[in-house]
């Protein structure tokens, strides 16, 4: 038996994964929770250069469910937390993503992208515009944060500081018990909107804490000293409901939100507005322009994009995963699975690709070339499962 | 008396005059975790000893099984079909996978015993 796909490593290296030689033969990164994931009998596997958790010993299927239901802690470290400081920080950003800082409330964190001239996405981030008006705050994906770090450098001049913070873990608490448990550190807290971030201080540390996530739940994700992330973590699992919850659950979460992962279902050869991400870019931007990649994205909403993003539902219980091709009722292709997996929530699998627009309808049947069988599917529209973002308390 | 042998894959198969019955072994059902989905094969095809004849799908990746064995296959586990996760609740047991009509039984020769098997894995 042997393992397809991106987590081949895992099966090759067997039980060997919870050692810790295996990180330093690979030049593995470990993060400031790997005694805690050791601790909590994690199953490590090498993810973007970093030995992380792919589930605990509870399973994928528990901990996407828990995470559901009640509150899951995912450690998630590995990503690039980028300050950026100086001069008039709103125009030079400005000229870097599409974003409108007249648009955006201090303490505000908005999703956007990294594009390149052609348009393309170069990786997809959160920005924070900050109380304090001299910096923002990045969360970038790991794999990209080097050449995120290039391009800062190459656009912005050198009045500005690009610091990439290496001394904070990053944690994510996700489900909708998430805010109950938070407020017994902080209590302000359950006051936060989604999509907010602030500073707190618990224990005479500060925690920069952002209500937002990737799993579609309400939660948190908590950037804390290295030094104090263990007590911290081991303090929340103590509190009553909270487990810990791994990369597989994280994956099989943000599928069923409809979220894309960078290096699946966006990259630097997918504009955003093929991937459904227009809402991401205001109006006044795509008008007056001056950000990089604008011409393009321009054309690409007057002149419409060639293919789509779109949710995939396979009919049956077969799943179909990344690469695999999608054809139309004459098997003809017209598309390409970029997630796909089992949805723990709907009990049956679930897709995400891309599909020539001037096909493009809802409930429309395809078929899915799953290992040589044609597997019948149909186009819906994402997410599959309703996000539960906390909107405020008004 | 059935015998079992098992590949250095994971596989295992009981073996009882010239019949076999094939699954993955409780390591293999560990590693991959939470099993969603068994492709199995379809009664009467031909298996090809160390050829794919089984997918396996886990929450996390699609898997594939080989044949220990040559032969023809007389039966499939159904129940994998409505309850995939027999396989990872008892593997060795209600989670087999197929039955097969051995053509040679001296491929058996090439295969682990259980003690060979648990060396295997704790290398």
């Amino acid at each position: 038996m042997t393992e397809e796909g991106s987590w081949k490593q895992l099966f090759c290296h067997g039980d060997y994964m919870s050692e810790a030689y295996w990180g330093l033969e690979q030049n593995l990164k470990t993060t400031p929770l790997y005694k805690v994931h050791n601790d909590n009998r994690a199953k490590l596997v090498p993810f973007a250069g970093y030995n992380l958790p792919i589930q605990y010993e509870n399973g994928i299927i528990a901990e996407h469910n828990h995470t559901r239901n009640s509150v899951s802690i995912f450690d998630v470290s590995h990503m690039g937390q980028i300050k950026i400081s100086g001069p008039m920080i709103y125009d030079a950003m400005e000229k870097i993503l599409p974003i409108s800082f007249s648009k955006i409330a201090p303490g505000q964190i908005k999703y956007t992208q990294f594009l390149n001239n052609e348009g393309k996405i170069i990786d997809d981030l959160m920005i924070c515009r900050t109380f304090e008006e001299d910096h923002v705050w990045l969360v970038v994906n790991a794999d990209c944060t080097p050449k995120d770090l290039d391009h800062l450098y190459n656009n912005l001049n050198k009045t500005y500081k690009i610091e990439l913070i290496k001394d904070r873990a990053l944690i994510a608490l996700q489900g909708p018990k998430s805010s109950n448990i938070l407020k017994t550190f902080f209590q302000e807290i359950d006051d936060m909107a989604f999509m907010t971030a602030d500073w707190f201080n618990y224990n005479n540390e500060n925690f920069f804490i952002s209500r937002c996530g990737y799993t579609g739940e309400d939660g948190f994700e908590i950037s804390i000293k290295d030094r104090h992330a263990e007590k911290f973590i081991n303090e929340l699992l103590q509190c009553e409901g909270v487990k810990l919850a791994g990369l597989g659950a994280r994956n099989s979460l943000r599928m069923e939100a409809g979220l894309c992962l960078y290096g699946n279902d966006i990259s630097s050869s997918v504009s955003p507005i093929e991937a459904g991400l227009t809402w991401s870019i205001p109006k006044e931007r795509i008008e007056n322009g001056g950000f990089i990649g604008h011409e393009s994205i321009k054309k690409d909403l007057e002149n419409g994009v060639e293919r789509k993003l779109v949710g995939i539902k396979p009919l049956g219980k077969l799943p179909a995963r990344e690469g695999a091709q999608i054809l139309d009722k004459n098997e003809k292709t017209i598309g390409k699975i970029t997630s796909g997996g089992y949805s723990p929530s709907l009990q049956a699998p679930i897709a995400m690709g891309y599909i020539n627009s001037d096909i493009l309808k809802n409930n429309y049947e395809v078929l899915l070339d799953v290992r040589g069988n044609l597997i019948p599917a149909e186009i819906t529209s994402l997410p599959f499962v309703e996000h539960k973002y906390f909107r405020g308390n008004k | 008396m059935a015998e079992i042998y098992f590949t250095k894959d994971h596989e295992w198969i009981k073996v009882e005059d010239n019949i076999g019955v094939v699954g993955i072994t409780a390591y293999a059902s560990e590693q991959l975790g939470d099993i969603v989905f068994v492709e199995l094969p379809e009664e009467g095809i031909t298996a090809e000893i160390g050829k794919d004849i089984a997918v396996v799908e886990s929450v996390k990746a699609a898997s594939e099984v080989y044949s220990p064995v040559s032969g023809t296959i007389i039966k499939s586990n159904e129940d994998l079909n409505s309850t995939p996760e027999i396989v990872n609740e008892d593997p060795v047991g209600k989670g087999w996978f197929y039955e097969i009509k051995i053509s040679n039984n001296d491929e058996l020769l090439g295969l682990m015993s259980e003690e060979e098997y648990q060396k295997h894995i704790g290398d």
